[in-house]
């Protein structure tokens, strides 16, 4: 055997004498899962005699005697069920009593007082109260309790601040980020921590622009003292906050103002000081990271913060940072929505926050008919989505998607009859004939008694007697079987088309209003107010209420929401209905309405459509005064412009017009 | 054992060259070795088999065998509970260290007798339930048997009912585990705290900072935060099965059916059943029961005797009241009857109430009010009830649940969901307490409210859509333009030349789709005022067209193929207004519709002049760029392959996609004009154009099949400017130059 041959051959041979002892030592370890070797205990054993063991509640036979009824201790631990009387309650309304502040007023006590005075909840006396206010002076005395005290028992002590005294006997808290050791949940209610200068009214909208973080934007900003925030860069080596880092933290960009850098993460420490920043976070759409807070959330009772915030332990900088880098785009994208949902909703204005409070309250004494969750957590938020409209969710026009559930298909046409006029017949017709009508009310307002006898129509007429008050054609009258209503003029004049077409759109944005003639505002300079047009434009903001489809919600919305002395102006400048309604949908919704196709006959046959239901046409001075007054009223501008209009697939398209489902539309 | 393979090839090769004497000894020898390699090798891999097909690791043994652990008198006592405990006080985070998976780990202490100094045992070892309890952790994915690596430790301590308990001495058996430590991240389960006379609403053993899963804790006793708030577990759970009941109105309005009701309490019941007659039904023990009739299992009403549970599904609402305890089993059979829970227990808090909506399955009495349950539970409309019932009898057909009508505040459905997920096994209540620890220590991995609290049903038909915010973005930031292409060079500078005329274009992105072809050199690309940039893919794929690429800075992306050249600056410049409108939407130009083909029974494409639209092509269409992050990394099933595969269909794929996660339609911007698309290029060879409508019907069948339902949307409308085709002077318009051929 060649020289060669063996060598390899010895070779083949110590190598598989290699391999064997190889394999026989080391791969047992690396098949083996780390961890103890097999034949110990792994995991919970099965026990041979599983089957013979007693329940845990085998030796507990029934109590004999009876159970003790041990009260709860009062006072120090009040919960809602035990504190509060909610029979003093009439019909579960809450109505609030402000009892004059002892000592000098302060601006805060002013503002809170401001807001109640035009929210649904406030008494006039404190006999219909079955809530009282009380709001303590700055000092620590908390100054002398006010009378009809009765151990605090169905009081409130509101502070915008953190509270003086938070303990006084069976009376609810509600005070700015308290202590999680003193708050009683369910009870007490945590209010944001406010900057001093925070809007009484309206308030800043969201400074979001979009909806995901801008390519390149700062990952995180840290919170430091007073409002200031300090830009990171989140490198695994270098800790951005606390005592547990030991490295040097970096290089750190110390951004000077008070503004709010833009981050998409901002991290605020668990010390009760540093509550104040969480709104600055919430206001620019920075995703608050809140670090082992020591204070209740604000609102924390009905917000879910999860869906807005993170909520982690301060002890591990590197595992939240990760898990902040690591984040899914779709997360964060619906954070941000979310802090900015809850800004504009909750928190932007004192007014909103004490009527966040009140709406807290109320939901307890409503029990089971209180808002959902859902209702609280998804724009546009309770405080514009009333449960006295409905329990049902899918009877608003807001949760569809969520519901999956899909608008109605068919709407009831309101036709407001201020005089009496020759159109009216043929309007009825015109709306009778389209085949998702499913009811026409006529709200007669005018001086003469309406008539006896009425066309023949395929569907159901009625007549109702307004009060000849401008508002009443927004008013939620029971004989509206639909949640669609075709508000009309009796002097409107549309084809069956139309009213076809507008209500198919309307399907698809069951949210907005769905009109023909629109309105565009604007800023004049001249007069340094809100002012707006009625000409044609490019853009728009309003439509006519005239002739327009909008989900019934938004008459109990207009008549149960809106501040009593705007609803006054309105009655007294018919026009400013239009207005009004106009603002009401666009703070709800945030966005334009819809316009759809108006044919041009009509537009020359009634020069006077943007009228409004008086019956003397409104010099214009007065309705642009209306218009700046309702500003004011809103304390915001609301209205937001379009620039499109929706038609008909082949509107006007070089096609046969036998092609065309809504032909009529094409007349020139 | 593929190198011993290749050795033994070998190995004989070489043999017939050798002596016979020599031959035979080395074949010896070479069988020794490879029959040692093939028994290492089997040694190796066979106990492993066994191992991952069965239980063979868990040990087989009897209770009465486990050790005994002799509890000297004067062992340590650990300190009461903690009452101002919280995670981040008393809560040990550092041992949860990170892990990519953000679960807890949990350690169970074997399984110990404990005996005092007279060797009296301490309780009975554990009952059928917290072995059960303890299983179910073990078979879990938290479990580990690696005491270093644990997060949360959990004693085989049985203090599920504190009744039969020595409180002392098991308060001793704690102390001395081995990582006690105060008690710091110990988990304890009781579900029957305290004792007669007062009842304590927790657990009365010293615990120091353990955490308390407990069933029956009332706000003074429980720990917001840190404890866990746990059912009753009623062993008739598993005994009886209920079956989920039909909706329709139910005998009896309001029932009662606990047995042991303070005195008082029941007065105020029966004076509620005097006054309701039919309606109610109050129900106590029986008294005359023959022998060997379960106690447990029966009612009595006067000498009326009736099942239990299942009379329970009798009632619209049945009473929870409290008993000397304010927990109770009841709650869960109630659930489990689909009955609505009528909780009257002043400060208790219900079951893990830290996450589910208690609001939405059940109504709240105050105690003191009693006696007005009935108007109370009167004043839920009618309206609600009904459609609570609607929502048992959901249809799971997948074609039709879009269309059905989903109520909320459903308490029927959802009191049935709640038992089903959280109540009714130990299991169910075991792995309910550990994930709510688990939300708190890794919250951004946590669980969602509709997680917890959405019935299945609802789960499915919802529609959360990402872009909820109502917001339009400045026009300020404008869009990027993403052109696909392969090689038709000379198109393409066309459509860059027209697209870079549109005010709002902010940046230029060409996909370089030609894998044997480079792009043309830098030079001869048209200058044009924003930046262009081009990207070269490794794969001629039509998702790339799709894919977010880091350059595209914009939200608006605008998809445009690379002979799109007939739109105009002002149809593209309205494109992107009517975008900023609707952000949420693909608004695109050419406009498709998706019909039911009757006679075939399948789904159907159109691109026929039609009054209705439900996609629109993306050879040029507005969409917010997250829709391409969802494309690329979120697209259900096979699709995205199943489209690169066949070079077809991502538009509709993207359609589908958007209107899915969406819930809403596309908007068509502009009127119709004749495009350069793959229909209208295929018009004159008829029998092209035909197959290529066949194909595009299969991928929306294909599509719809992945995705389970059909999620476009039909709409009759298009979006044009305000004032288009309107008699207004042209010079006053914002967007003149629209729907020119």
């Amino acid at each position: 055997m060649p020289l060669w041959r063996r060598k390899s051959f010895w070779l083949a041979l110590s190598v598989s004498w290699l391999l064997l002892i190889l394999l026989g030592v080391f791969p047992l370890r690396l098949a083996v899962p780390p961890g103890p070797l097999p034949g110990c205990s792994q995991g919970w054993p099965r026990w041979l005699d599983a089957a013979f063991l007693q329940s845990f509640s085998q030796s507990e036979t029934l109590p004999k005697d009876a159970p003790q009824l041990s009260q709860a201790p009062r006072g120090s631990s009040c919960t809602w069920g035990a504190c509060f009387d909610t029979s003093k309650c009439k019909g579960n309304a809450l109505k609030i009593f402000a009892h004059s502040p002892a000592g000098t007023t302060t601006e805060a006590h002013r503002r809170i007082l401001d807001s109640l005075e035009g929210s649904r909840y406030y008494a006039l006396s404190p006999t219909e109260a079955c809530l009282h206010l009380f709001l303590p002076s700055q000092d620590h005395t908390c100054g002398p309790l006010p009378p009809y005290w009765n151990g605090g028992r169905n009081h409130l002590v509101l502070s915008l601040y953190p509270a003086p005294c938070t303990r006084l006997g069976q009376a609810m808290v509600a005070e700015a980020s308290p202590s999680l050791d003193i708050f009683r949940p369910g009870f007490d209610v945590a209010l944001p921590y406010l900057p001093e200068a925070h809007p009484l009214q309206g308030g800043a909208p969201g400074q979001l622009q979009q909806h995901s973080p801008q390519p390149g934007a700062t990952l995180l900003a840290v919170a430091e003292e007073k409002g200031r925030w300090r830009i990171t860069d989140t490198h695994a080596s270098t800790c951005p906050w606390g005592k547990h880092c030991e490295q040097d933290p970096g290089l750190h960009q110390t951004h000077p103002g008070e503004t709010l850098p833009n981050a998409t993460f901002c991290l605020i420490p668990g010390h009760r000081s540093a509550a104040s920043s969480l709104l600055q976070a919430l206001q620019a759409g920075c995703i608050p990271v809140l670090l082992s807070p020591r204070w209740e959330l604000p609102f924390s009772e009905v917000i879910d913060w999860t869906k807005a915030a993170i909520i982690a332990d301060e002890r591990l900088p590197l595992q939240v940072l990760t898990a902040l880098r690591d984040m899914l785009p779709s997360k964060i994208l619906s954070l941000r929505q979310q802090t900015q949902f809850l800004w504009t909703a909750y928190f932007s204005s004192v007014e909103k926050v004490i009527h966040t409070t009140l709406e807290i309250i109320q939901d307890r004494i409503w029990g089971t008919s209180a808002h959902p969750s859902l209702m609280w957590n998804s724009p546009p938020g309770a405080l514009l989505a009333l449960p006295t409209f409905s329990t049902s969710l899918k009877d608003f026009p807001f949760y569809h998607l969520q519901q999956g559930s899909s608008p109605e298909s068919s709407f009831s046409a309101l036709i407001w009859v201020g005089v009496s006029s020759e159109p009216l017949l043929k309007l009825i017709q015109v709306v009778a004939g389209s085949r998702y009508c499913a009811q026409i009310l006529i709200l007669w307002s005018s001086e003469k008694p309406p008539p006896d006898r009425w066309p023949e129509t395929t569907v159901p007429l009625t007549v109702i007697e307004g009060r000849r008050k401008a508002s009443d054609r927004f008013f939620p009258y029971g004989d509206i079987s639909t949640n669609v209503i075709l508000s009309l003029d009796a002097h409107s004049t549309l084809s069956t088309s139309e009213v076809d077409f507008a209500f198919v759109v309307w399907q698809s944005f069951p949210e907005r209003m769905v009109g023909f003639l629109t309105q565009n505002h604007f800023w004049d300079e001249a007069r340094g107010a809100w002012g707006y047009s009625t000409e044609m434009a490019n853009e728009f903001s309003m439509v006519l209420t005239t002739a327009v489809f909008y989900h019934r919600y938004y008459h109990t919305l207009f008549t149960h929401s809106l501040p009593k002395a705007l609803r006054t102006m309105a009655d007294d400048t018919p026009t400013c209905v239009d207005i009004l309604m106009n603002f009401l949908v666009a703070t709800v919704t945030k966005l334009p309405p819809i316009k759809v196709p108006y044919g041009r006959q009509h537009q020359e046959a009634v020069p006077l459509a943007a009228e409004g239901p008086g019956p003397v046409p409104e010099p214009q001075p007065l309705a642009q005064d209306c218009f700046s007054r309702v500003a004011a009223g809103f304390g915001h501008m609301p209205l937001v412009s379009s620039r499109v209009r929706l038609e008909p697939v082949l509107f006007k398209d070089p096609v046969s017009v036998q092609r065309k489902k809504y032909r009529s539309l094409e007349k020139p | 054992m593929c190198a011993s393979v290749k050795y033994n090839i070998r190995g004989p090769a070489l043999i017939p060259r050798m002596k016979t004497k020599h031959r035979f000894y080395y074949v010896t020898l070479f069988s020794i070795v490879l029959l040692g390699l093939i028994a290492t090798g089997v040694f190796q891999f066979w106990p492993h088999s066994i191992e991952s097909s069965g239980d063979g690791g868990v040990e087989k043994r009897s209770i009465k065998e486990v050790p005994v652990v002799r509890l000297p008198a004067a062992s340590p006592i650990p300190e009461r509970g903690d009452l101002s405990c919280r995670m981040h006080t008393c809560f040990d985070v550092y041992r949860c260290g990170f892990n990519p998976k953000n679960k807890i780990k949990v350690y169970i202490y074997p399984l110990k007798k404990y005996v005092d100094d007279a060797g009296v045992p301490v309780s009975s070892t554990i009952s059928r339930e917290y072995n059960e309890l303890l299983a179910a952790i073990s078979d879990s994915d938290y479990y580990t048997d690696d005491i270093s690596r644990a997060c949360l430790f959990v004693p085989s301590i049985d203090v599920l009912n504190q009744s039969p308990l020595r409180i002392k001495e098991t308060a001793q058996a704690l102390a001395q585990l081995s990582r006690w430590d105060r008690g710091t991240n110990h988990l304890l389960f009781n579900m029957l705290p305290g004792g007669p006379p007062d009842y304590n609403t927790a657990l009365d053993v010293p615990r120091d900072r353990a955490l308390l899963a407990g069933g029956g804790f009332s706000t003074w006793t429980y720990r917001q935060g840190y404890d866990v708030s746990i059912p009753v577990f009623s062993p008739l759970s598993t005994e009886v099965a209920l079956p989920e009941k039909a909706p329709g109105p139910r005998r009896y309005f309001l029932l009662s059916s606990q047995m042991a009701i303070h005195p008082e309490y029941r007065e105020d019941l029966e004076a509620l059943q005097a006054k309701h007659r039919e309606s109610v039904l109050v129900l106590d023990k029986c008294t005359n029961l023959s022998e060997g009739v379960l106690s447990v299992r029966k009612r009595c009403h006067q000498h009326q005797v009736f099942d239990y549970p299942q009379v329970l599904q009798e009632a619209t609402f049945c009473v929870v009241l409290r008993g000397a305890r304010l927990g109770q089993a009841v709650l869960s059979d109630v659930l489990q009857a689909g009955c609505v829970p009528v909780v009257i227990a002043d400060s208790y808090i219900l079951p893990f109430s830290e996450v589910l909506d208690w609001k939405r399955a059940s109504v709240v009495v105050p105690e003191e009010k009693m006696s007005d349950m009935y108007s109370i539970l009167q004043n839920i409309p009618q309206r609600q009830i009904e459609e609570m019932q609607r929502q048992i009898c959901f249809s799971s057909n997948l074609q039709e649940k879009r269309t059905f009508d989903v109520a909320t505040g459903i308490i029927f459905g959802i009191a049935r969901w709640f038992w089903e997920a959280y109540f009714q096994s130990i299991k169910a209540i075991a792995l309910a307490t550990l994930q709510i620890i688990n939300d708190r220590i890794y919250p951004y991995a946590a669980i969602s409210y509709e997680e917890w609290n959405d019935p299945p049903t609802v789960k499915w038909t919802s529609v959360s859509n990402p872009l909820f915010l109502p917001l339009i973005p400045p026009q300020s930031q404008g869009f990027t333009a993403i052109v696909l292409t392969y090689d038709r060079v000379e198109s393409l500078f066309r459509v860059i030349t027209e697209v870079s005329k549109v005010p709002s274009l902010s940046k230029l992105l060409v996909v370089w789709n030609n894998q044997n072809k480079n792009p043309p050199e830098e030079s001869l690309w048209p200058k044009i005022r924003v930046p262009l940039k081009v990207v070269r893919t490794a794969e001629n794929k039509l998702s790339n067209r799709f894919f977010p690429y880091d350059e595209i800075e914009t939200e608006a992306v605008l998809a445009i193929d690379d002979d799109i050249i007939m739109l105009t600056s002002d149809e593209l410049q309205f494109g992107y207004e009517v975008w900023r409108e609707f952000p949420d939407r693909l608004v695109g130009y050419p406009g498709r519709l998706h019909l039911w083909d009757h006679e075939m029974n399948k789904w159907k494409y159109e691109s026929e002049w039609t009054n209705e639209v439900s996609m629109v092509l993306t050879g040029a269409a507005f969409y917010h760029k997250y829709f391409n992050y969802l494309y690329t990394y979120k697209m259900p099933g096979d699709i995205k392959n199943w489209v690169d595969a066949h070079m077809n269909c991502e538009d509709i794929a993207m359609n589908f996609l958007v209107a899915n996660v969406t819930g809403k339609a596309v908007i068509k911007v502009t009127p119709r004009k004749k495009f350069k698309c793959p229909e209208c290029t295929a018009i004159d060879g008829l029998s092209l154009d035909q197959t290529h409508m066949v194909e595009r019907s299969e991928c929306i069948n294909k599509f719809a099949s992945v995705f389970g339902t059909m999620p476009l949307k039909v709409v009759e409308h298009r979006a044009d400017p305000v004032l288009y085709k309107d008699d207004f002077p042209e010079k006053l318009k914002s967007f003149p130059n629209i729907g020119s051929l």
